[in-house]
């Protein structure tokens, strides 16, 4: 074989390999932008959930192919973020993703990873006394959950809620099921009195039913963490209303809130355990708000 | 003398560079192309969040009146809490996603004067950031509310106004 011939393979295989690597890079970012565009998409998308009169609102959303989103957490900075990643079935496989979507102003609970075509979102306002945010719950429609022995209040907000995969009327239960009982022994036990779900060898402490419902939906690692942020956001409030306070305070229409003690509290809480440790200063609070000729919230 | 095997060599390795410098050209088309992409998903994304966002802030914890002017009210604002909310407002830096939020009265004077500490509440425009609007926006008419005195009662004075969102235009550089 003559050198033309061997420097023209040698030269054209390069060549072609480069080229494959480049093609097969480029398909490579071409899906992992797409995995972040649809985290984006997903996290606007949940701009709508925000309450106003309702106590809860209920939507859903198709994906074109089977995906996985990913949902995490951190705390860092003044409000911490809420983490979105995507993986979409694609020839059988799964597309790998590194790029996560942050949203410093929502609060997702959900599995670590939920997978499906179909997702249901459920939204409800946290109230720590004042509203904090709403609180989105998210579950696929390939996992059904049945509510067993729920008060009357928790299955009517269920009923009208109307989301096809939960139940609380046992004549309908369908046979694979999450099973979630506010009294006896299953899969998630809530209960009320002490505030705690059990669920996978786990406690959850909680404080008010949107709180419950995190609980009930959520992992351990996001429930701690989203808490951990929505304490963030609830200290930032307390902040802001006591802002508000003096500004009111001006017009000579006091309030006499200690919020910065409260902010202070709030500061010491590392998770959901420590909860209870605030609990009577926030009823003061919603007790003296209501109380007061200038209500703050 | 130019042996005919050197000059083979010669014209296939010219050949191959032209090769080369051809496969480059086209990858940065792609990658222009590509960005261009992004950058329009991006721009298309702000637009959309800017208008969801719009139409339910007022609600949010940070602008909303709650009860502190009677019954929950839809679609209102709470003059004091947002002029609380101007003083921290570097802590809500990126929190909503968008480049700056204002409020402007509609039954203003027409002076069209900025709200400071000093001049609040007879001013018209509320702007969260020290900025301009700049790049889109997108509005939604709101009641803007707060307790004013009159003798020795406080009445609940509500105004109409518009809330407006803006976004940047997303940027390849």
């Amino acid at each position: 074989m003559s050198f033309s011939w061997l420097f023209g393979i040698i030269i054209g295989a390069a060549i072609l390999f480069l080229a494959i690597y480049a093609v097969t890079t480029m398909i490579g970012n071409e899906e992992e932008l797409q995995g972040a565009k649809t985290s984006k998409e997903i996290g606007i998308l949940l701009s709508p959930l925000e309450t106003g009169f309702e106590s809860s609102k209920s939507s859903s959303f198709t994906m074109p192919v089977e995906t996985r989103i990913y949902n995490s957490c951190n705390d860092f900075g003044t409000f911490g973020r809420q983490l979105i990643s995507v993986s979409q079935k694609n020839l059988g496989k799964w597309t790998e993703t590194d790029l996560e979507v942050g949203f410093s102003n929502k609060y997702i609970f959900s599995s670590r990873e939920v997978e499906g075509k179909k997702f249901f979102i459920f939204s409800k306002p946290f109230l720590f006394p004042y509203k904090v945010s709403d609180l989105i719950y998210m579950t696929s429609s390939e996992k059904n959950y049945c509510f067993i022995s729920a008060p009357e209040e928790i299955g009517e907000e269920l009923e009208n809620l109307n989301q096809e995969n939960l139940f609380n009327d046992q004549d309908n239960f369908p046979e694979e099921c999450i099973k979630i009982c506010f009294s006896g022994d299953c899969d998630i036990k809530v209960d009320l009195v002490r505030e705690k779900v059990e669920k996978e060898d786990q406690t959850f402490y909680f404080s008010g039913e949107a709180l419950m419902y995190a609980a009930i939906f959520g992992d351990k690692p996001t429930y701690e963490c989203t808490l951990k942020r929505l304490m963030l956001r609830t200290q930032e409030l307390a902040n802001l209303y006591d802002k508000k306070a003096r500004l009111v305070q001006s017009n000579n229409c006091n309030s006499n809130l200690e919020l910065i003690s409260f902010s202070n509290k709030l500061d010491l809480i590392e998770n959901s355990e420590d909860l209870n440790t605030v609990i009577p200063d926030m009823e003061d609070l919603q007790n003296k708000n209501e109380a007061a000729i200038c209500k703050l919230w | 003398m130019v042996k005919k095997g050197q000059v083979k060599i010669q014209q296939m390795a010219f050949m191959l560079i032209a090769l080369t410098i051809f496969f480059v050209l086209v990858g940065l088309v792609v990658l222009v192309f590509t960005f261009s992409g992004v950058t329009d998903a991006a721009t298309e994304l702000n637009e959309r969040n800017a208008m969801l966002l719009v139409s339910k802030l007022s609600n949010s914890p940070e602008f909303a009146c709650g009860d502190s002017f009677g019954n929950n009210k839809l679609a209102c604002v709470d003059f004091d809490k947002v002029m609380a909310l101007n003083i921290n407002i570097d802590q809500y830096e990126n929190f909503w996603g968008v480049s700056n939020i204002e409020i402007r009265k509609l039954s203003s004077s027409g002076r069209n004067t900025l709200c400071t500490q000093g001049n609040y509440p007879n001013c018209d425009i509320i702007r969260l950031r020290d900025k301009d609007l700049a790049g889109f926006d997108s509005s939604n008419f709101v009641s803007l509310c707060h307790k004013e005195k009159f003798e020795d009662t406080f009445y609940d004075k509500c105004e109409l106004a518009k809330l407006m969102i803006s976004y940047e235009v997303a940027n390849a550089n």
